[in-house]
């Protein structure tokens, strides 16, 4: 069967934006960057393989300019000392703080939490896509949680008091 | 293996992957685990981007106005249409045609053969 690289594409959009906004930290980039995407891959023929597959696909391709973005970049963006803007609302200094933290992690356990987290993919997939194994994608995972939960105490304590969903998305 | 390692299993059951349940009991056991599960749903939430940076993938939904003007310039041209034609209708009726003059041929008047015959 073979794949449309625009379904594909469209199927995929909104996972990749959000990869791609904690990835580099800026809106306009992250939109750049996941129509880059759409560029690569109406390009290049979609592999015929399975479906977990093809989207472990369009996730290295991402992955891949991402770094480039960083590479050329030398990984500025990411860090706002949350000082220097003291008038800015409470959700963008959360914002702040959550780039910051992840810019202290490695690049390769940044990419595994957030491909996890903000695309969604299983470990599975993750492996496929940062080529190790499903266990070290969980421990890495892992990892970087308790790294981030240590670096984002105070707003971790501050949603604590707020009722949850498990999914993370607004009760 | 450290504390990491055997609480790896809470973040194997927040992603909805296989975990070891027993594995999961040992480690809710311990009042760390526990924080942990809910720290971890917690950040779960605080990593998530605003609706604001959501929104701004979405290009601005302009198709409601285009349709909206569209109909609005479809009026504009019927009812200027009408509004002109009517206007020339009225002009084009407004003077009556020249008085016919009729001429009839006087009683001696007679057909002659053509071509000189």
């Amino acid at each position: 069967m073979t794949v449309d690289p625009e379904v594909l594409f469209v199927a995929n959009q909104p996972r990749l934006f959000r990869y791609f906004l904690r990835a580099v930290g800026q809106i306009e980039t992250a939109r750049d960057l996941t129509q880059d995407v759409f560029v690569r891959v109406s390009r290049t023929a979609v592999p015929q393989v399975p479906d977990g597959e093809v989207r472990a696909w369009l996730f290295r391709i991402a992955r891949n300019l991402a770094l480039d973005h960083h590479r050329r970049h030398q990984r500025q963006p990411l860090p706002v000392a949350l000082a220097v803007d003291a008038g800015r609302p409470p959700s963008q200094e959360v914002d702040a703080a959550v780039n910051e933290a992840l810019a202290t992690l490695s690049d390769l356990d940044r990419d595994v939490f957030l491909m996890r987290e903000m695309a969604g993919l299983g470990y599975d997939e993750i492996a496929r896509v940062c080529d190790l194994t499903p266990d070290a994608v969980r421990s890495r995972i892992h990892r970087a949680r308790l790294e981030l939960r240590a670096q984002l105490a105070t707003p971790i304590a501050t949603r604590r008091t707020i009722p949850m969903r498990h999914s993370g998305r607004e009760p | 293996m450290n504390m990491n390692d055997t609480h790896e299993v809470i973040s194997a059951f927040l992603d909805d992957e296989p975990f070891d349940p027993s594995a999961l009991a040992a480690a809710l056991s311990d009042p760390e685990g526990r924080a942990q599960l809910i720290d971890l749903i917690a950040l779960r939430h605080v990593t998530q981007p605003g609706r604001e940076a959501i929104a701004a993938m979405q290009p601005k939904r302009r198709s409601g106005l285009r349709a909206l003007l569209a109909a609005a310039a479809m009026v504009v041209a019927l009812v200027g249409g009408y509004a002109i034609g009517q206007r020339q209708s009225e002009s084009g009726r407004s003077e009556a045609p020249p008085a016919t003059s009729v001429l009839e041929a006087p009683a001696a008047w007679q057909r002659l053969p053509s071509g000189g015959q």
